[in-house]
């Protein structure tokens, strides 16, 4: 056959696992040198007889060595995923998806939960950039989780805050008294951040909800729609355009996104949300 | 590729199918386009039914106990020890110490060769199956109404109807293709009357909607036949030609007006005037039930009141009409027709009746009991009493099939000896001693007979997986072992015998199913064409018989400490205890997990919200589940599938039954619900302007220069 | 370029024997209960080709209603594809049209190797619909009953005899090897397939302009409460898409094939479920069944144009004889119309 099948997965192993909060777990995975990607994509994970999911990848594209992913347990797959250790085969295809588009403007992310994990490669890389041409953009992080035990890459985020970046961490609901961020919803800071919403680009991820929220707010502000860009989940099967269950608005997210901008989803009317998103 | 004719192993409609086979695998399903059930369509299930055939989880060798753990046996050791421990207890305890279940979704070969096996090898009439839990009520109420307790009329004969009166039946969902023949009659003018209390998706269809409180059945048939005849609707010359006992029925009628009823059932009386009007002012008007009617402890009464109202307005023996019980599983009516039953032999012939016995003591050269044997509910507390010593259970579940489910385990903890006989690892089979891999509908030849009493075939598409074997010839072989003869060579060779030994099923060989679409019984002999509907002309047992009927309360009152009323039923998605759907991805991922139907005033009023956890809790046990938040069902009501092992409602259901058929209530008990709260200590923490943050030290994620500074 | 040639009824089981002597061969069947299924044709006798459209369409025998794509363990991975090579002989000119926007999909800018697999393998033989079923609506789409090109061979049913079409070199090298009963087409043929056409075209009940449609819902002439009342009769059976040639949703998932090792299978999937697009977070992008219905049409009617340029139906009418609940393209389509009308009155 000349065709290539692009739904076979290769085969690779497992560097390191760290579990980074309760049912999530940070992968190490290595990967081929010609095994390129950019920060916004992701790759399709398959553990034998268990099944294959999307995962976004979280490592930074052309400085880690390692490919990164970060699976929180939710059902089956994920569950078996998260049961690998070290040394472990796991099976990737990919990378796929188009990935964050960069500009030169100030950089804001907004991560809610789980949705850090996509962004971080695009903070890490930003902020390497930062430091390699001495550039005095800023980047704000705000992160929000339900409660402090849910925190992802906290020793990060210090190491972020060293580099140079801004960050604003909250939390819905707080039980232990050594938490020292902020608490209540991302939106509620918007003040803090000190934000020149006509010149930055946003970059958000996390529930539909503060998705929904997130991204009225900014364009409320001035924000220009088409420099709100986000990551939208789909349910997703194939990766590649062809199972159809990521089709939305007219748009296979598999393929046409996973990152689109307020612009285009409006112009488009993807609709991933029980109620709608704009 | 190969496409075999067969029939969908999931409901009592009995849709015809297609099964694609390539290289003894199956690839998929395909819907007949001629079948007069299904016309080119099928429910989901239907068009999923491929799946589990070939599932890894199937059973593919005997397993014995041994200790704690179960161990891969042959089958000679599993068949030898199971025919050796069945006849160590007949000869120690008695042959009545042995109870046999037999299976609705099996065929009618299987089933009658096990009542045989029940009956003349052990020699017990201790034989009954999940009929109990569905329609006995109705196979004992209209025996006696009727003479004869199958639907009266045919499928195809509903798109053509003028009234159509559905009670306690989820149609739509639960019969997907009789709700597909409704909504077909009102596009073409039908009009459409539903009693149910939930909100289902015929109920949205109809022109009138009563939501009666479940339990409150006879009462509110009471009240429409009250109007009937107060208002001059009956059918006189029917019922005095056709009927009996008449003026008995009318005095007990005449007390339910609809004020009355309204006060008991909580329907308007206008509406049941309505009802009654709608109903008997048409000639084509025919009336529907299921489960809602006859899983109470008044099942029989509900299904007398049934009869009764037909018969005041004469909707019986005409096409188009009729009094029409949904039969549940694939083969229910075909497992009650061979006589899986403790009273009776195929064809409804009495074990009592020394003609009906001598006939079949001849044919098996045995003697034969003549005492009744025990119901499926009380084989569970004779287990408990001791009087049952062992269990042979073919293709059901009753662990989570049954009500008080913890009530059953017991029992079947207490077993000297189970055998299971099934396709699937099931919760009963972990109390087996022995279990018995069996073959699905696509690995076998045979006949299931659907809810309009279709005969139909099925047909082996596949080998059957591992060294699994159909049904009757694993029972076979314990009968050689326990030294009765059974030797049939096929399918079509038990069903000569049945039909050669039962009347109703006279003419019904497998050939003559081979062209076309089975035939419906009674189908007396080999040029009997079938029959469509049922008593025209005269009733099976001569006359009808009204039979006055009395409203009972539920056995379970609500009262402040149970405040719901929990009833119970199938989802769309699956089938019974979820053995072969939760096998099935399409229908699994639909619906992964169980869920309580609560009503958005009481969720609110216990502030519980959509996907919130909630305790359900009952006189009996309590499980968690998660809240759906829905005016599908009223308030003071709430409903659950019992589909899920993990979240078994037949721990909560109340084993009390109808003192006629033993058909325990499961469509009402008490119950209380409470959500779940789920981590405790955790509180909201205070909201903090960035400066009030600031002196409690919470900086330390923001850098200096980048602080607001303060004016 | 297509040739014409005559071949007499009484020379077809013939041909269907030598081509079965090498391909694997997919054909109309009378089974006994009387419905025509589309299988592997045994003896050339029972095939029927003036039957009603089939159930489900061809398109099972491209994209498998169940398909294994490979096994994988430790050891590596092996994948399954199906090399057979196979005629599907008698299949209508809908079916056809719809199996060419399933190549544009399936073999476009990504290529899909188990459809090209069965694709590249498998000689498509149309018949001619002299005898539309009273749920076709092919004529307006130029997707039926005649086609001109896309096939391998195009069969019309004369009478005694079928004019046979080649629209391809391997539907021809299946003609032109046996000249003896393939013979050349005289006038009257002509006249006689031109009376056959004219003849086919006038029998059809149901006349849908889809583009009329497609305007109508751009313009956001129809109502949420018009795909409400068509949602609410959806019994979420799946029997539309299933049986749709045009819909290609499937779903994949692993199945332990032993202890070490597992094989991932893909198999039908359909937008009507609910359970289709929900996500990780637990989020139901299309929860209420109207938005599926909604869905399902605009893709067709919508999306599909924009993409592919052609709408995602080819006017077979199988969803009409496939849904429970009568919500199928046609019904659907002159209900828009109609409403749009009545609304500019
Ligand atoms: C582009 C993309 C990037 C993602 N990145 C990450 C990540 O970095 N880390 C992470 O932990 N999770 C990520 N997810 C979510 C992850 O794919 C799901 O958690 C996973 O598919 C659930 O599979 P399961 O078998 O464990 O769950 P299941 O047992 O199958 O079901 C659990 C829930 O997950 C939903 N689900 C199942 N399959 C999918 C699917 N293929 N896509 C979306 N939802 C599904 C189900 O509908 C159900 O609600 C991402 C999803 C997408 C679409
Ligand atoms: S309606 Fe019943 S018999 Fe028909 S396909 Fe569905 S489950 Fe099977
Ligand atoms: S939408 Fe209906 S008519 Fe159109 S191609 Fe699909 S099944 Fe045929
Ligand atoms: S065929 Fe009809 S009922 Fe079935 S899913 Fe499609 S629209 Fe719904
Ligand atoms: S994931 Fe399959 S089409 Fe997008």
């Amino acid at each position: 056959m000349t065709t290539t099948n692009i739904y076979l997965p290769f085969k690779t192993s497992i560097a390191n696992v760290k579990e980074v909060a309760k049912d999530v777990k940070l992968f190490s995975i290595s990967v081929p040198a010609d095994f390129t990607y950019q920060a916004g994509q992701f790759v399709m994970v398959s553990v034998i007889g268990a099944g294959e999911v999307p995962i976004s990848i979280t490592s930074t594209p052309g400085v880690s060595k390692d490919l990164e992913l970060c699976v929180r347990t939710v059902g089956h797959v994920s569950s078996a995923i998260n049961a690998l250790a070290a040394n472990d085969s796991i099976w990737l295809r990919g990378p796929y998806g188009r990935p964050f588009p960069i500009n030169g403007q100030d950089a804001l992310f907004i991560c809610g939960g789980i949705g850090i994990v996509p962004l971080r490669p695009l903070i890490n890389q930003m902020l390497h950039n930062r430091a390699a041409t001495g550039s005095r953009k800023k980047v704000t992080v705000m992160y929000g989780s339900r409660n402090p035990a849910e925190v992802l890459f906290m020793d990060e985020a210090a190491r972020w805050q060293e580099q140079g970046a801004h960050i604003v961490m909250t939390v819905d609901t707080c039980d232990i008294e050594s938490w020292k961020g902020c608490t209540g919803l991302v939106t509620d800071h918007f003040a803090k951040a000190n934000i020149d919403y006509r010149n930055s680009t946003a970059y958000i991820c996390g529930p539909h909800v503060m998705i929904k929220a997130t991204m009225r707010d900014l364009s409320m502000m001035g924000m220009p729609d088409d420099h709100i860009i986000t990551t939208l989940e789909a349910h997703m099967k194939c990766g590649v355009g062809k199972c159809g269950h990521c089709y939305c608005g007219g748009k296979l997210i598999c393929e046409e996104g996973p990152v689109f901008s307020l612009e285009e989803i409006k112009k488009y009317n993807i609709k991933p949300g029980v109620d709608d998103l704009v | 590729m190969n496409k075999i004719s067969t029939t969908c192993p999931w409901c009592g409609c009995g849709c015809g199918l297609y099964l694609h086979v390539e290289n003894n695998s199956i690839t998929g399903v395909s819907p007949s386009r001629n079948h007069p059930v299904n016309h080119g369509t099928l429910c989901v299930k239907g068009w999923n039914c491929h799946e589990f055939v070939q599932h890894p989880d199937r059973l593919t060798t005997p397993l014995i106990k041994e200790g704690a753990a179960l161990r891969r046996a042959t089958w000679e050791e599993a068949l030898a020890k199971t025919a050796a421990k069945l006849s160590e207890i007949k000869n120690t305890y008695g042959p009545d110490a042995i109870g046999i279940l037999g299976s609705a979704k099996c065929t009618n070969e299987d089933n009658f060769v096990l009542m045989k096996f029940a009956r003349a090898v052990i020699g017990t009439n201790n034989i009954d199956h999940c009929a109990r839990l569905c329609h006995s009520s109705t196979v004992g109420g209209l025996a006696a109404a009727f003479g004869s307790g199958a639907m009266t009329n045919s499928i195809d004969e509903i798109r053509d109807a003028r009234v159509i009166f559905v009670i306690g039946s989820n149609t739509t969902e639960q019969h997907p293709m009789i709700g597909m023949h409704m909504l077909e009659a009102r596009d073409r003018g039908a009009m459409i009357i539903v009693a149910d209390p939930r909100r289902t998706q015929i109920a949205q269809f109809s022109h009138l909607h009563m939501r009666h409180r479940s339990g409150t059945d006879v009462a509110l048939l009471n009240a429409i036949m009250n109007v009937i005849i107060t208002e001059g609707l009956v059918d006189v010359s029917f019922i005095r030609q056709r009927t009996e006992n008449f003026d008995d029925f009318e005095k007990g009628v005449l007390a339910y007006s609809p004020e009355v009823a309204e006060r008991i059932t909580s329907v308007p009386a206008e509406d049941l005037r309505k009802a009654a009007r709608l109903y008997a002012s048409e000639k084509r008007s025919m009336l529907f039930y299921s489960m809602g009617i006859t899983q109470h402890i008044t099942g029989v009464d509900n299904v007398r009141s049934c009869a009764n109202l037909v018969m005041l307005t004469a909707h019986i023996g005409q096409p188009m009409t009729g009094l029409n019980p949904l039969r549940g599983q694939n083969n229910v009516q075909g497992a009650c027709d061979v006589g899986a039953l403790p009273d009776v032999f195929s064809g409804y012939q009495k074990v009592a009746d020394p003609a009906s016995r001598k006939k079949f003591e001849m044919a098996w050269s045995r003697p034969l009991s003549a005492v009744p044997g025990l119901t499926l509910t009380e084989m569970v507390d004779a287990i408990h009493e001791g009087k049952i010593r062992a269990l042979y259970i073919m293709g059901e579940n009753p662990v989570i099939s049954d009500p008080d489910s913890a009530h059953v385990r017991a029992a079947f903890a207490k077993l000297d000896f189970l055998a299971v006989q099934d396709i699937f690892p099931t919760d009963t089979a972990e109390y087996a001693h022995v279990i018995l891999p069996a073959t699905t509908f696509a690995e076998k030849d045979g006949t299931y007979t659907n809810t309009e009493r279709r005969v139909q075939k099925i047909r082996k598409a596949v080998q059957p997986v591992g060294d699994s074997r159909p049904d009757y010839d694993i029972i076979c072989s314990i009968a050689r072992l326990m030294g009765y003869p059974m030797d049939y060579r096929a399918a079509h060779e038990i069903m000569e015998e049945i039909a050669i030994l039962t009347p109703s099923y006279g003419g019904i060989l497998h050939h003559r199913l081979d062209a076309g679409f089975g035939l419906q019984w009674p189908c007396f002999g080999m040029d009997h064409p079938g029959t469509p509907y049922l008593h025209r002309k005269k009733f099976t047992r001569g006359m009808g018989a009204f039979i006055p009927v009395e409203f009972i309360p539920p056995a379970e009152p609500t009262d402040d400490e149970y405040p719901f009323l929990l009833t119970t039923g199938r989802s769309y998605f699956h089938y019974h205890t979820g053995t072969m759907c939760r096998r099935t991805i399409t229908l699994e991922r639909e619906e992964p997990e169980c869920t309580v139907e609560i009503n958005p005033a009481d969720a609110k009023r216990l502030e519980v919200r959509r996907g919130d956890p909630v305790r359900v809790k009952t006189r009996r046990g309590s499980i968690e589940v998660k809240a759906r938040v829905t005016t599908v069902v009223p308030e003071g009501i709430i409903f659950i599938p019992f589909h899920f092992r993990e979240a078994a409602v037949n721990l909560l259901t109340i084993n009390a039954v109808d003192p006629n058929a033993k058909i325990p209530e499961f469509k009402v008990c008490a119950a209380s619900l409470e959500a779940v709260r789920k981590k405790p200590g955790t509180r909201p923490a205070p909201r903090l302007s960035y400066h009030e943050g600031m002196k409690q030290g919470l900086d330390l994620y923001i850098p200096p220069e980048e602080r607001p500074s303060e004016e | 370029m297509n040739t014409a040639y005559i071949l007499n009824k009484n020379h077809l089981s013939f041909w269907l024997r030598t081509l079965k002597s090498t391909h694997e061969l997919i054909a109309p069947t009378r089974d006994v209960s009387g419905d025509i299924v589309l299988t592997e044709l045994q003896r050339m006798h029972e095939t029927a080709l003036d039957g009603p459209a089939l159930m489900p369409s061809p398109k099972e025998f491209l994209l498998p209603q169940m398909e294994q794509l490979f096994c994988y363990s430790e050891e590596g991975i092996e994948e399954a594809l199906n090399k057979r090579p196979r005629v599907l002989f008698g299949i209508r000119p809908c079916d056809l049209s719809a199996i060419r926007i399933l190549d544009t999909f399936y073999l476009g800018k990504t290529k899909d190797a188990y459809y090209e697999a069965r694709r590249s393998r498998t000689v498509l033989i149309a018949i001619a619909c002299n005898r539309p079923d009273p749920t076709c609506f092919c004529l307006g789409l130029g997707t039926g009953p005649f086609l001109k090109s896309g096939f391998d061979l195009q069969l019309t049913d004369l009478g005694d005899r079928f004019l046979v079409e080649t629209g391809s070199e391997t539907g021809a090298s299946l003609v032109t090897a046996y000249p003896h009963i393939f013979t050349e087409p005289k006038p009257a043929d002509g006249d006689d397939l031109y009376e056959t056409r004219l003849a086919s075209q006038s029998q059809f009940e149901k006349r849908v302009n889809l583009e009329q449609v497609r305007k109508h819902i751009q313009a956001g002439a129809v109502s949420d409460a018009f795909w409400e009342s068509v949602a609410v009769r959806c019994f979420e059976c799946g029997g539309c898409v299933y049986n749709c040639p045009v819909c290609t949703c499937f779903n994949v998932i692993d199945r332990a094939a032993s202890s070490e090792a597992g094989k991932r299978v893909r198999l039908w999937d359909t937008c009507m479920f609910k359970g289709f697009t929900r996500t990780a977070g637990g989020v139901i992008p299309a929860e209420a069944k109207i938005n599926r219905t909604k869905r399902w049409f605009h893709h067709k009617l919508i999306h599909w144009p924009e993409q592919f340029g052609a709408f995602g139906c080819v006017g077979c009418g199988r969803c009409a004889i496939s849904c429970p609940g009568t919500i199928d393209m046609a019904t659907v389509a002159l209900r828009i119309k109609g409403e749009s009308k009545a609304e500019e009155k």
